[in-house]
């Protein structure tokens, strides 16, 4: 009799149990990796916080659909064009007509004053390693908000000094100071953003072309915030004699760090930390109307098999997949999976013209046979022969399993600037052999040379290239000898920062869609890739190519644009500045039922807005 | 005995002292370059030329060992542990948010590996070298030795993916809505045990469908230990004398095994048992992240690849904390549980 009443109940248990979740056909859930650093969207400057942002914040204009070229308004109720009449003064002046009737996730209103203290904030605040940069330049033509306070101090005073150097011990600025500070903001940042009736309007000191795509926002900093929330919970009250004390901060610091107040289509219910989930729930006030699906749940789970188990019982909907993964999904029922989406990003190799001193990866620092010179890569036959030794195609064939392209210079495919008709490096030992031979007059074919090649552990990728890269070049010489090693990612940080790499490989992903991004980082003498390049190449950079650089991103017209771009790629490309590796092409892996996706690849994650579920 | 566990208390700032200065020291080595990796995600995050030797000035990274250490002390002294950046909170909350999942997964485990440990393991002594000991040793001895990330897979792919049954993370959804509610009050943070507190048993029922598949995992692979730790103290015991004059006096098989020599015999397992249990609460990184529980190891682990050196050091801390209180109690109950052992 028990026993009957045993195997009764084990049914039980598992009947219970087999019952499967109710897959809610009103919530999207998103598996993926990492989770967001901060909702401060002056700080935030990942993926992961962007994502979260680009769903609770609006800003003035967004990109169209899978466009990253065309605009459509947002909070702003018309595009700013010089045909319409709100770029003005030849590009130095954009006008925003804010639309009304739009409200905050509290109920607040949205008013041209809140746009106007957002983009003021944030540029106050620019906490150092964020996005701000991108506004201070477009507005002064500086990089940091200190700069151009500091720019100010030096007018007023003709004293070069440190910012630090204007505060006391206290942190409060020094008496003599202090009104220079003030100044900074009064005359300065106050009159750059200002709001004229129901409109805002932004003042350049010089024309600059990428503006509006910098304020379409890939993420987060051009979001649109909540003044009077903002100024309650503790962020800058607005004035003058006050803002350094919110300057900077650390990002724990900021109270906007896990609280949002915006105007987006969803509202963030909670973000559970030791879940690493973030829920967000629908604004059924959204000035476009409510978003379709009811909530949306972004959760890192780390580990890929128990990401794919959740995506294959339809317990998510949408999964991160590493590429050497793909097969795995591939033909899973009920799931989609699209392949060969284009990134806006680009790997590739660049050499250090000047190698620091002290460095370990450079063997003797001699062109003895047993190292390079610290200046091995300023002869161009050295870098020519490194460019050609390399089998790019493939790489990507067979590193990559097709998931890259190739592009003739740091610029991504579909830019402003970018020609399918600039020459691609080839793969060419012959000439790579012609090259070794001639450069440092012979010497380095007799003699021979030992260096270092660099990648962070994990990245298989980068050390698959270097690995390629090795093979090729000791090839063509017994006395030639490339040591690929493998460090983990901080030492990577700090031989890299500290210009000890003979040659290093790196990545850029694209702040916004416009070619400045690009070739400013790579190839200009103050661009973040220019100083690790080192000094000879900043030289060189300063006498070939900023001038050209500069003037790209003050031309207004796309056509002229377009012909200094390709100029200054053509220049790039017949010296051998560096090895573009490839184009990344992204996946994407979801649920068939889950509706409304589309491939716009500045988009910092999912855009929630434009989905339903249906089977 | 109380002044001895005085004694030991007092050891334990001293202990914690040497253990902070020692991971401060090894953090030292790596450098202010190094240190910063924590605070950017990548070479191409330094989207201005400078900044990342901001961010090196603004957290102090530069600053000289002394210096960092008697600031770090300072703030600890004030209960403030410093900004986790990996738990994206302050460190204690992080740690003490982190640990009643930890906790509660360790408990559940407890029960099934030192229970079915110790019956597993007597049942091996009993029939020594026999067919039925041979097999359990052998069954045991595989979990021992399977990568617990191997095992934690299949079990999903058999009772997720095939049955169904339990399903990875923490609560359903549908649940987890009702345990973030106004209604349900958190008394200890442990599912298990407040939503028995609320009446909430379909709470419960869920909690426990999410906790199956890692307690059987980390049971599997603790069996073997207690298994082995019983088998053999138990073997000791029966070739005692006073099992001899026990069965001499024609007392039962079952009354010689369970009363005269079972409770001599789980003396070392005791011992053993606090141990694990130790290591249990330290957190158990795999099984965390596989089954995609929240926890402590998951937590620590993260700190300690992405050079969070707050984290770490508050992890090494709190884990500092648990040993030392941990092996208090292990040899004070051995103290007690033995009364042939007197603590000096």
């Amino acid at each position: 009799m028990w026993r009957k009443f045993l195997i009764l109940s084990v049914v039980l248990v598992i009947s219970i149990f087999s019952f499967a979740a109710v897959k809610n056909p009103d919530t999207v859930i998103v598996a993926t990796i990492g989770e967001a650093d901060t909702l401060d969207p002056h700080f935030a400057y990942d993926t992961a916080s962007g994502e979260v942002l680009f769903n609770t914040y609006d800003c003035l204009i967004q990109y169209k659909g899978e466009s990253i070229k065309e605009f459509e308004p947002r909070i702003s109720t018309a595009v700013p064009s010089v045909e319409n009449g709100l770029i003005k003064d030849d590009g130095k002046t954009y006008v925003f007509p804010i639309r009304k009737g739009v409200k905050f996730h509290n109920g607040n209103d949205l008013t041209p004053e809140d746009v106007e203290y957002s983009f003021e904030r944030g540029i106050l605040f620019d906490p150092a390693g964020g996005p701000m940069w991108m506004i201070i330049e477009a507005l002064f033509g500086e990089y940091t908000w200190e700069d151009v306070v500091m720019n100010h101090v030096k007018l007023r005073t003709g004293k070069d000094m440190a910012y630090s150097d204007l505060f006391a011990e206290n942190g409060e600025p020094k008496p003599e100071y202090a009104k220079y500070l003030m100044e900074a903001y009064r005359d300065i940042l106050d009159p750059a953003i200002e709001v004229e009736g129901d409109n805002v309007v932004f003042h350049l000191v010089r024309p600059f072309a990428p503006i509006l795509y910098i304020l379409a926002q890939g993420s987060s900093w051009s979001s649109i915030l909540d003044k009077e929330t903002c100024i309650e919970k503790g962020l800058w009250d607005g004035k003058a004699d006050t803002w350094w004390k919110y300057h900077d901060l650390p990002k724990e610091e900021s109270p906007l760090y896990a609280f949002e107040n915006g105007s987006g289509p969803f509202k963030l219910v909670e973000w559970n930390r030791e879940q690493q989930k973030v829920i967000l729930e629908r604004f059924d006030d959204y000035w476009n109307g409510p978003a379709k699906i009811k909530r949306a749940i972004i959760w890192g789970i780390d580990e890929f098999s128990t990401r794919k188990a959740m995506l294959e019982k339809g317990d998510v909907d949408v999964c991160y997949v590493p590429a050497q993964y793909l097969s795995q999904v591939e033909g899973m029922p009920g799931v989609t999976v699209k392949k060969g989406l284009p990134t806006v990003s680009i790997t590739s190799l660049h050499f250090n013209w000047t190698v620091a001193e002290g460095s370990e990866y450079i063997g003797s620092g001699k062109l003895d046979g047993n190292g390079v010179p610290r200046d091995f890569f300023t002869d161009i036959n050295v870098r020519k022969a490194f460019v050609h030794a390399f089998n790019y195609d493939a790489f990507i064939e067979d590193v990559l399993n097709g998931m890259g392209e190739r592009v003739p210079s740091d610029l991504p495919t579909g830019f402003l600037g970018y020609n399918p008709d600039l020459p691609l490096y080839k793969f060419d030992l012959k000439a790579a052999k012609a090259a070794l031979q001639q450069a440092w007059n012979g010497e380095v074919w007799t003699k021979g040379f030992k260096m270092s090649l660099l990648y962070n552990t994990g990245n298989e990728a980068r050390q698959t290239a270097a690995e390629m890269l090795k093979y090729y070049i000791e090839s063509l010489n017994p006395k030639f000898k490339i040591e690929v090693q493998g460090v983990q990612w901080p030492n990577y940080l700090s031989a890299y920062k500290r210009g000890l790499l003979p040659a290093f490989i790196i990545g850029w992903l694209a702040d916004y869609p416009d070619p400045h991004n690009f070739i400013f980082t790579y190839y200009h003498s103050q661009g973040v890739y220019g100083g690790p390049q080192g000094e000879a190449y900043k030289e060189w950079a300063r006498e070939n190519l900023d001038a050209l650089i500069e003037q790209a991103v003050q031309e207004i017209d796309p056509a002229k644009r377009q012909a200094l771009y390709e100029e200054i790629q053509k220049i790039a490309i017949e010296n051998y500045i560096g090895m573009p590796l490839y184009q990344p092409l992204a996946i994407r892996v979801q649920r068939d039922w889950l509706k409304g996706w589309y491939r716009n690849p500045m988009r910092p994650g999912e855009d929630f807005y434009a989905y339903w579920k249906e089977e | 005995m109380i002044a001895y566990i005085i004694r030991r208390l007092l050891l334990l700032p001293l202990i914690l002292f040497g253990v902070t200065i020692l991971i401060f020291g090894m953090l030292e080595l790596l450098g202010p370059e190094k240190l910063v990796s924590a605070y950017i995600r990548g070479p191409e995050a330094e989207k201005v030329a400078g900044a990342t030797q901001k961010i090196i000035e603004k957290y102090g990274l530069d600053k000289p060992l002394p210096v960092k250490y008697e600031r770090w002390l300072g703030n600890v002294l004030k209960g403030d542990l410093g900004w986790s950046l990996v738990g994206k909170q302050p460190v204690l909350s992080a740690i003490l948010s982190r640990f009643p999942y930890t906790l509660e997964l360790a408990l559940w485990a407890i029960i099934p590996v030192v229970f079915v440990g110790i019956w597993l393991g007597i049942i091996s002594a009993v029939h020594h070298n026999k067919f039925l000991d041979h097999f359990l040793r052998v069954f045991a001895i595989i979990g021992w030795s399977f990568p617990d990330f191997v095992f934690g897979l299949f079990m999903i792919l058999i009772f997720y993916t095939q049955l169904g049954w339990f399903p990875p993370g923490y609560l359903s959804f549908d649940m987890e809505r009702v345990v973030t509610s106004s209604q349900f009050v958190n008394y200890t943070k442990m599912v298990t045990i407040d939503s028995i507190l609320n009446l909430r048993f379909d709470v419960f029922l869920d909690a426990l469908r999410h906790l199956i598949a890692p307690v059987i995992t980390l049971a599997y692979l603790w069996w073997a230990y207690i298994l082995r730790i019983t088998r053999s103290s138990m073997l000791e015991v029966l070739r005692k004398e006073y099992i001899r004059t026990a069965r001499a006096k024609g007392l039962s098989e079952d009354v010689v095994i369970n009363k005269h020599a079972r409770r001599n015999a789980l003396i070392p397992v005791a011992t053993v048992s606090g141990q694990m249990i130790i290591a249990l609460l330290a957190g158990t990184v795999i099984i965390e992240s596989v089954f995609n529980r929240p926890g402590l190891g998951r937590f620590v682990a993260m700190a300690a690849t992405q050079l969070d050196y707050m984290s770490i050091i508050g992890g090494a801390l709190f884990y500092s904390i648990l040993l030392v209180l941990g092996n208090l109690i292990v040899d004070v109950s051995y103290a007690l549980i033995d009364p042939r052992i007197r603590l000096q």
